[in-house]
This record gives structure tokens, sequence and C-alpha cells, in this order.
């Protein structure tokens, strides 16, 4: 503990002697921001080893480093220095997509089909038509939905509903990365959490549509909604096939400096993704998925070399993650915050309860399914990014309301999911 | 951002493309190279296909910090006292003394071409001739390795030439650093007063020293940690001196030469902390040529006149200091006088530090600099392998394969430098 808090003090000591012995410059990466990059990666790893130490699961302790060194609390990370550093984001999110796609395995996704379906689908109806329900019941506190008629608080609510379905395909890998799990629960959450990715996607979009159309700022039909949707989705395959293979041949004939190359493949499917308007996480999650199922070559190196670069880039996702928080933005709202939260855990449980009933779950995965669907990060918050950018007149306020929810669930899922592995038995590590 | 990433994937491209055909000719033919990744990157740069822009260069050089850094560590592994003692002493005298001869050498005779031919400011002469003296001094461990291992003689002089190498790149280093403290560029906050260039040079070795101490609290009471977690610490310390130093317009290849010093030397994690960067040595030298090839932007008189120049001057002093080395330090019967012939592949790390300078002095000639740095790359790329290995045979009889394996194996930890 002692050694540890050593660290801290260099850390932060070392920030802050050093800042005045330059003036900041610019750049594409500013000379401070890679430094401080630095400080933030060491700092959080050092918050995650706390947090072990203490029984929590490492990633809480990233998230809560990047909230003391990030402009909420410290403000040694400031919110340009995270602009700037955005691309290691992208990285982190492309990486462990593709680590996600190499990691489900056709054969567990055939063995238990029956158990993901069910759950994924009653856990989403659950958490769907329940959040919109207690949204409409809780109107009058909720700020952007005062000023709304019927029925476009109907769709805005569900809007709201739809976004808070996302589950983290980023906190359940970090997690089963952290701890090694293996069983049926780590397989059938994996499962549902990564096809719920997919899903989600359809559903926000119409979802979002249907808001849009009600505000009468839809500027596009309902064919023509559906369509871009459809070209979005399989855009993203298409796209995920096409590195699929490229990444196949390239452990085909060359397979050397992989890390190099898949980082880079990475920063390639990011650029193209902004540019051709596909998702990047689910074409690298196909890609990953092609390449461990499907492709005449052996995934084995790709598999360990991602396993090996996964830590650091857990470290520094959710670190950003939680620079990115902004505790006071959400100050007054947080009674709500928390009462729309627990009211989401409580629809996940009892949705993913009577999904695994349905779907014939194993004892274990009945009861603590739920603990793994609770987490929010990465996707979620880039979904309130989109309300925030196309719906100008409540999206701002919507998306202070989801990031609190989203921030409460970030932090407390990992923790409940970890509990659910323990207990179930099937954590490998201490 | 969108730029940069296009950067990276065009010089993605460019690496595989290299790769499928060089490294296939290697293979085949034993061709020994590096340079062709220079000519891919200018081929690729602003001169010519215009594939990356020079804003986009100009965008990577942050992450171009990060490899000098890299190398600068890589480096710093080599000297763990414990195996660096086993070296015989005479050994030691004669590398340290070809290192320090041939950068003096070079360092007279470019302050001179500098100050009284060109005429810059006695200053701005200093800069570019400590610079490029520095350059002049490196020459490649991973070249001198690879003649040594083919051509096997009974002779001591291959363990001082590999030794020498080494010396030479810490020497570099060293000299450089302390040019880029001593004529420190850039402001300080208002109200800070500016550093001493001897506060400079105790700044950019405390951020080193610092980083140190930092990996090793890191890495716990145990001395270990999982890989995943061991390439954090690594990768956040050199982040750390790397992102410090390039902040404070320092060496981050000096800096992080110092850390990579101070984890050999203190802890129980070198063997894991060489491997680790040994692994991911060839990509980032790749990728630090790829990078100055596409940067390089010759001017015909630096071209014609300037680059030719350096390069001779570096042919002299590296003659000039082995024989100095040779004769005078070493004793007679070792035979090294002709030292500096082994000596002449430059490599990878010079173009590290023909970069850096661009970054600390982008309005003093960094155009000069990083031309005659990769003039001299490719030129004794050429002649290098050749004259090592008949330097070597001149020495005597050629040695049954594996004759000369335990004795070198005795003095020299496995663990080159860069480039």
């Amino acid at each position: 503990m002692i050694r540890r808090l050593v660290v801290l003090t260099l850390l932060v000591g070392g920030a802050v002697l050093l800042e005045p012995l330059r003036v900041p410059t610019e750049g594409v990466i500013a000379p401070r921001s890679l430094f401080l990059f630095g400080i933030l990666l060491l700092t959080a790893d050092t918050f995650g080893a706390l947090a072990h130490d203490l029984k929590f699961p490492r990633l809480v302790g990233y998230l809560v480093a990047g909230l003391a060194l990030g402009p909420s609390v410290l403000g040694i990370v400031p919110p340009g220095v995270l602009q700037d550093l955005a691309m290691m984001k992208q990285l982190a999110v492309g990486l462990i997509a593709l680590l996600a796609g190499a990691e489900l395995r056709i054969r567990d996704l055939v063995q238990r089909y029956r158990t993901i379906g069910w759950i994924l689908a009653l856990q989403t109806a659950f958490v769907l038509l329940g959040l919109t329900a207690l949204v409409l019941i809780l109107r009058a506190w909720i700020p952007f939905l005062q000023q709304l008629e019927f029925p476009s608080v109907l769709f805005v609510a569900l809007l709201f509903a739809a976004t808070l379905t996302v589950n983290s395909p980023m906190v359940t890998l970090a997690l089963l990365t952290e701890t090694r799990a293996e069983g049926p629960l780590a397989k059938t959450t994996l499962g549902v959490v990564l096809v719920a990715d997919v899903l989600v996607v359809l559903l926000f979009t119409a979802a979002f549509s249907l808001a849009q159309a009600s505000l009468g700022g839809a500027t596009a039909s309902a064919s023509e909604t559906l369509f871009r949707l459809l070209r979005e989705v399989v855009g993203s395959m298409l796209a995920g096939a096409l590195i699929g293979g490229v990444l196949t041949l390239y452990l085909r004939f060359v397979r050397r400096e992989l890390v190099v190359f898949v980082i880079v493949l990475v920063f390639a499917t990011a650029a193209a993704a902004q540019a051709l308007h596909f998702e990047l996480l689910l074409s690298l999650l196909v890609a990953g998925f092609l390449v461990e199922n499907v492709a005449p070559v052996r995934a084995e190196p790709l598999v360990e070399m991602l396993h090996v670069v996964a830590v650091p880039v857990f470290v520094i996702f959710f670190a950003m993650a939680g620079a990115d928080l902004r505790l006071q933005t959400f100050r007054d709202l947080w009674p709500l915050i928390l009462a729309v939260a627990l009211g989401r855990i409580g629809l996940v449980y009892a949705g993913t309860r009577a999904g695994a009933r349905l779907g014939a779950a194993e004892p274990v995965v009945a009861r603590y399914a739920w603990t793994g669907l609770v987490s929010q990060a990465g996707v979620a918050l880039g979904l309130a990014t989109i309300v925030a950018d196309r719906l100008p007149r409540l999206g701002l306020a919507m998306q202070t309301m989801i990031v609190g929810i989203i921030a409460f669930n970030e932090s407390v899922g990992p923790v409940l999911f970890r509990g659910g592995l323990d207990r179930a038995g099937e954590i490998r590590t201490r | 951002m969108q730029t940069t990433l296009a950067a990276l994937a065009v010089i993605t491209v460019g690496y595989i493309l290299a790769y499928l055909i060089f490294d296939r000719l290697r293979d085949r033919y034993g061709y020994v190279g590096g340079a062709e990744y220079v000519v891919l990157g200018f081929l690729l740069g602003p001169r010519v296909t215009g594939l990356l822009d020079a804003g986009q260069v100009q965008d990577l050089t942050p992450i171009v910090s990060l490899a000098l850094g890299w190398l600068g560590m890589l480096l710093g592994t080599y000297f763990r006292l414990p195996t660096m003692a086993l070296i015989e002493g005479d050994y030691l005298r004669v590398a340290l003394a070809e290192a320090v001869a041939t950068f003096g050498i070079a360092l007279a005779a470019l302050l001179a071409l500098f100050r009284y031919v060109v005429e810059a400011p006695w200053p701005d002469a200093a800069v570019l001739a400590g610079t490029l003296a520095a350059v002049a001094t490196l020459s490649s461990p991973i070249a001198v390795d690879a003649v040594v291992d083919r051509i096997r003689i009974r002779s001591r002089v291959p363990p001082v030439l590999q030794l020498a190498a080494r010396m030479d790149a810490l020497v570099a280093v060293v000299a450089f650093g302390l040019v880029l403290a001593i004529f420190h560029r850039g402001d300080v906050a208002p109200g800070v007063r500016p550093p001493t260039p001897t506060e400079w040079a105790v700044i950019n070795v405390a951020v080193g020293v610092a980083s140190g101490v930092l990996f090793h609290l890191f890495l716990g009471p145990r001395g270990h940690l999982d890989e995943g977690r061991l390439f954090v610490a690594l990768a956040g310390a050199i982040v750390v001196a790397s992102g410090a130093s390039y902040y404070l317009n320092l060496s981050p290849i000096f800096t992080n030469l110092v850390l990579g010093v101070i984890l050999v030397n203190s802890g129980g994690a070198h063997r894991d902390v060489a491997r680790l960067l040994l692994s991911t040595e060839r990509p980032v030298y790749l990728a630090l040529l790829l990078f100055a090839g596409a940067a390089w932007s010759p001017g015909s008189v630096d071209l014609l006149f300037m680059a030719p120049l350096f390069v001779l001057i570096r042919v002299g002093a590296r003659f000039l200091g082995g024989a100095i080395a040779g004769g005078y330090v070493a004793p007679a019967e070792l035979g090294a006088q002709g030292l500096g012939r082994g000596l002449l592949a430059l490599g990878g790390l010079g173009v590290a530090l023909a970069l850096n300078y661009g970054q600390v002095y982008p309005d003093l000639h960094p155009r000069l600099v990083l031309t005659a740095t990769l003039l001299a790359v490719l030129l004794f790329e050429i002649v290098a392998s050749r004259e090592a290995s008949a330097f070597l045979l001149s020495l005597g009889q050629r040695a049954e394969p594996g004759a000369g394996e335990e004795a070198d194996a005795e003095e020299l930890e496995p663990v080159p430098g860069p480039g």
C-alpha cells in the first residue's frame, strides 16, 4: 500500500513539477499530452492494483484514477489532452472488439444458442419496456420530458430506454481477462453481450428515427431510415469480412510484427469507419470472429497477442473513460439517476432470470447472469453522444442524464459481475 | 486525426510490401539491410508520390518520440554492470578510447567546417557539429554482430569490435543529450527562471532516474509481473520519460538510455525487460527508418556538398579514432589498429538522433542533418559489411564454426543495441 502511494505521489508530483518548465505547445498530439498520457497510464495501473488489493475489479481502479486526474477532480489531465488522446481510445475499442470476436466460438454459440437467445430477448424487452414505463412515470421530474406532448414523450422515453439497454462488451471482456474466468456463466454472458451489441444498434436506430420524426426533425422517411440502418449494419459486416480476409492473408503469408500490424489495421479501420459510416466495433468483432471460426489459418498467434496487449488496452480505455466523466454536470440530477439506474438493475435481473428459465440455463447462469449485464461503458456513451449531437433541443439534457446512469452502471456493474463469477466458482485467479 | 490514421495505414502497407520484397531477398540471398525502408518512406513521402504529405509526417512526431525512447532504452539495457565487469579492462579501455577519439576528431572537423567554411555563428556551429559528430561516432551493433557471427576468426578483436559499437552508441547518445541541454530551446512558463544548461542536463538525467524508480516501485518486492502488466509498467515508464523529454525539448533517447541502465542494474526483471524490448526492436527500428524516409526532403546543396563532406569526415574520424585506440591504447599483441574499418555501419540510432534533432531545432538546418545522416546510412550500408569482413579476415586464421563462441558468450550479454 505504501509503495503504491509513493508511486502515486511521484507521478502526480512529477506532473506538477515539470508543468512550468515549458510553455504548452500545439500539435495533433501536443508534447504535454504524451507525457500526461504516461502519467495517466501508470496512475491507473496503480489504482487498479489498489482496487485489486481491496477485492474490487481492477477496472474500477482505472476508472477512479481517470476521474481523479481528469477535469472533474484534480484537473491534471485537462480536456484538451483527452481530445488529443482520442485515437488511443479508438485503438482500445478496436483491439477489444477484435479480441471479443476471436473469443466467440461457433461451437459455444451453437451449444448455448437457446439460453443466449432467451436471455437476450427477455432482458432487452424488460429493460426497454420497463424503463420506458418508469421514465413516463417520472416524467414530471425529468427535465427533457417536461415540455413534451404525447406521443413525442413516448418516443423520446423509448429512445432513452433503448440507449440504456446497451451492455458493455469492454467491461465483460476486461473482467473475463482479469479473472481468467471459464465456465457456463462466462460463456453465456459473453455471448449475450456480444450478440446484443448488434441487436442494440438496430434497436437504437429505430427508436432514434421514431423520436426524431415525432419531434419534427426527421429528414428521412421510414424506408430511408431502414435502408440507412441496414446499410450501416450490413456495411459493418462486409467491412468486417474484408478486414478478416486481410488478417487471414497476413497470418498466412507474413506473420511477423503482428502487434504493429494489428494496431495499424485498427487505426485504418477507424479512419474508414468514419469516412464510410460503418461501426468500428461491429466490423472488428466480425473480423475477429471470422478469423477464429472460418479462416483457414491458425488464429492462436493473433489471440495470444491480443491477450498480451489487452491489459494496457483496458487500462487506457477505462482510465480515459473515467477522465471523461464530468461529475459536476449531473450533480443536481443524482436522485433521478439513482432511481433510474436501480430500476434498470431490477429489470435486468427480472429479464435475465425469466430468459434463463425459458432457455433452460444451468443454475449458475440463472442465478448470476444478470450481474454481467448491468455494466455499461463505451458503446452506451457513443449512443448518448449521437443523441446529443442530432437532437439539439433536448439531446444535451438527455445525454447528461444518460451519462450519469452509465457512470453508475460502469462503477457498480464490474463489482457485481466479479461477485457473480466468484460465487459461480469460475474465477481462475485470485 | 483522420490524416494521422491514414498516414499510419499508408506506412503499414508500405512496410508489408517492403517485407514481402526485401525480406524474401534476405532469406534467399543473405541480403542484410534496412536502407530499403528509408527509400520506401521517401517514395511514399511528399517529395515523390505524396501519399504521405508533410502535415501527416509532422503529425506522427509524438509517436516517433516514443520510438526514439524505445531505442534509447534498448541501448541502455546493454550496460549491465555485472556483465560489464566480466569484460577485460583492456577491451573497455580500447572501446572507450575509440569512441571518444572518433567523436573528438569528428567534432573538431565539423566545428571547423561550420564555423569557418559555412560561417555559422558559434552556438549554431556547435549545435550542428555536436549533433553530426554524435551521428558520426555511432556504429551499428547489429551490423557488427552479424559480421562477427559470420566471420569466425581466432582473434581477441571481435569482442572488442562488438564492445566498441556499444561504446560508440553510449558516447554519441550522451554527447547529443548534452548538446540539447547546453543549447536548450523552448520557453518556460512566465515567472519561472529558465534552468541553466547544467540544470537541464540534470533534469534530463533525473527524468530517466525517476522513471526507473517508478518502474521498480511498480514491480514491487517480488520483482516481477505477468507479461501484460510488465508491458504496462515498461510502456508507462517509457511514455513518461519520452513524453517528459519531448515536452521539455530534451532528448528522449538519452533519458531512456538512463532508464534502461537503471532497469538492468537493479531488481530482478532485467531479463524480462530485455526480452520484451528485443521482441519489439525490429518494428520500432523499421518504423523509424520509414518515417525518416518520408520526412526526408533533401536540398541540393546539402545533398551534393555538405552530406558528402560529412561522409568523408566520418570515414576519416572512424579510421583515425580506430587507429588511435588500436595503436596507442590497445596492447600491441591485440593487433587492433584498423578497428575503425570494422565499425563503418551506421544504423538506425543515427537516424533516431537526426529525427530528434529535427524536433528540437526545426529552424537550424534539420534537413541538412537528416540528409547527411541518411546518405551516410545508405552509403555505409553498401560498404560496411564488406570492409568489416575484410578487416576481420586480415586479422588471422578463420576458426572452425563455434570455436570462438565460448569466449564471446562469456564477455558479452546477447543484448544487441539498436540499429
